[in-house]
């Protein structure tokens, strides 16, 4: 372990053994579950591990590590919302045949990934995209569902492929970026 | 958890500045070629942009890859149940911030057991203008604007030829503007932008919320997610997160005497009395639930939060327990005494 490894490994223990209890409590409280509470206090420090921050105060790693778990949290619970919905919706399907367990990863997978994918986008973008993606619906149509312009739809369809596409890249979104429409008519 | 959800190690912007440049002119060929409108020029126009660079091709795959994702869930079968999964994934969030709004407009912020304030987070220590725990404090801007700024706050104030731009960072204001016809007034908070239309009124900064109670004038809240508006009017009062605005209620006048350095309580329960105070001493100051909705009326003394509560423990049916310095809950005073 070389010298910095080592003064990182100390911060961390540091931070782990003045934060954990709090954190675990707070999300205890907040999922109502011990297991997953767990779970998700390992993972907000295993974030930081990646990105170790200088806390100058234990008002600011407790801030960062409240942000950090609040987000776990609601990601937590997109997802069983998502699984539970998917499920409720095929079993209501007329023609319904239960899902195989190969074929209900790869769907749930793929949907927690474009609920990732869309999570920032404001509403309207973000179900212009579906319609458009899933649904194959034309800008025209989506349009109409919408009450914008199909303008309007284009700029959406432009703004949430960039958040997608950065998504995908790894870069961290700047959502106050505007997206003047100027590359083609 | 899978490495995609993770921050990124460096944050060095810059150094992704080119690519962006490009994913940015990739998304807007896609917007384009995806349309039912899409022309042969159009479609001349993005091969040679993407013959153009290789930076410009290696960004188009990303935009494949993201069209890629969405190929399982094409098929007439799997549409629907994947639409509404996914639209109930955006409720998820939206009722987050509902939940809080609801919470925040019904008073009682925190559950009894939680009430502490976190000091000021980092960004406050460099603002223009702040108070501590406990203190508040009057200032002048330089147009003749009043603000009072409540314990624990800060505020950062920019004036420009066109525009009179405050920034609540932390913490609740009192704002009463003064005239200026040509240079708006605005404030922004986490959550939007408020734009005074001659007025007095008060901005609180939440954890992911935004209060706002007006008392003269009206102010506009523009939300900074999705630009949701709405003018509230004098006598009204909102919270707001980044993208839904809670329907209006009448405003509590009561609560701008902080300003005066006074809480007046006009029969609320003892728990928000107590949460309030909370705001003005360090350390923890809890109430037990027994005792939590006993009715409290009275104007007590902001600048004194321990007299306040020698004040409640000779009003109401109730003791002051001290485990800790730092450590006060109320509670109900045993019967026999």
């Amino acid at each position: 372990m070389s010298a910095n490894e080592a003064i990182l490994h100390n911060q961390m223990h540091q931070l782990y053994s003045s934060h954990h209890g709090w954190l675990y409590a707070l999300l205890r409280r907040r999922l109502g579950n011990a297991f997953d509470a767990a779970d998700l206090a390992h993972d907000t420090f295993l974030r930081l591990l990646l990105k170790p921050l200088d806390f100058d105060s234990f008002g600011g790693a407790r801030a960062y590590l409240s942000t950090v778990a609040k987000s776990l949290c609601i990601d937590l619970w997109r997802r069983r919302e998502i699984e539970r919905v998917w499920l409720d919706a095929l079993a209501a399907q007329p023609e319904a045949l239960a899902p195989s367990a190969e074929h209900r990863a790869v769907i749930l997978e793929t949907l927690f990934e474009v609920d990732a994918m869309l999570r920032r986008l404001p509403e309207k973008a973000a179900n212009a995209f579906v319609m458009a993606q899933i649904h194959g619906m034309t800008y025209k149509e989506i349009a109409a569902e919408l009450a914008v312009s199909e303008r309007m739809v284009k700029k959406y369809m432009a703004q949430a492929m960039l958040n997608c596409a950065m998504h995908e890249a790894g870069i961290k979104a700047d959502f106050s970026v505007d997206m003047p429409y100027v590359l083609c008519k | 958890m899978r490495a995609t959800d993770l921050p990124l190690p460096s944050s060095n912007t810059s150094k992704w500045a080119p690519k962006f440049e490009s994913l940015q002119q990739a998304a807007r060929w896609f917007a384009c070629l995806r349309s039912e409108d899409v022309t042969d020029k159009d479609r001349a126009g993005w091969r040679a942009w993407h013959e153009q660079h290789a930076e410009h091709r290696e960004a188009w795959k990303y935009v494949e890859t993201v069209s890629q994702r969405f190929e399982n869930l094409q098929p007439e079968s799997e549409q629907h149940a994947a639409a509404a999964a996914l639209k109930a994934a955006q409720r998820v969030t939206r009722r987050q911030a509902l939940n809080m709004i609801a919470i925040l407009a019904g008073g009682g912020m925190l559950g009894w057991t939680t009430i502490q304030h976190a000091p000021l987070p980092a960004m406050a220590s460099g603002a223009d203008y702040r108070t501590g725990t406990g203190e508040i404090r009057e200032i002048t801007l330089a147009d003749g604007t009043r603000v009072w700024l409540n314990t624990a706050s800060a505020l950062n104030a920019d004036y420009r030829p066109s525009l009179r731009h405050v920034r609540l960072v932390a913490g609740e204001v009192l704002i009463e503007t003064a005239q200026d016809a040509g240079r708006p007034f605005v404030v922004d908070t986490s959550q939007g932008r408020l734009r005074a239309l001659g007025t007095r009124f008060t901005v609180r900064q939440f954890d992911g919320a935004t209060y706002l109670a007006v008392y003269e004038g009206a102010v506009e809240v523009r939300t900074a997610g999705n630009d949701a508006t709405q003018v509230v009017q004098a006598g009204e009062q909102v919270t707001f997160s980044s993208d839904v605005i809670s329907p209006p209620m009448p405003a509590e006048r009561a609560r701008k005497a902080w300003a005066r350095n006074v809480l007046l309580a006009d029969n609320i329960p003892l728990k928000d009395l107590i949460e309030e105070l909370a705001r003005y001493r360090r350390g923890h100051l809890g109430v037990t639930p027994a005792i939590a909705d006993l009715r409290v009326m009275g104007t007590y003394p902001l600048d004194d939060p321990d007299r306040v509560l020698a004040m409640l423990e000779s009003a109401l049916p109730v003791q002051v327990r001290r485990t800790l310095p730092w450590w006060v809950t109320v509670e109900a005073r045993p019967t026999g005494r």
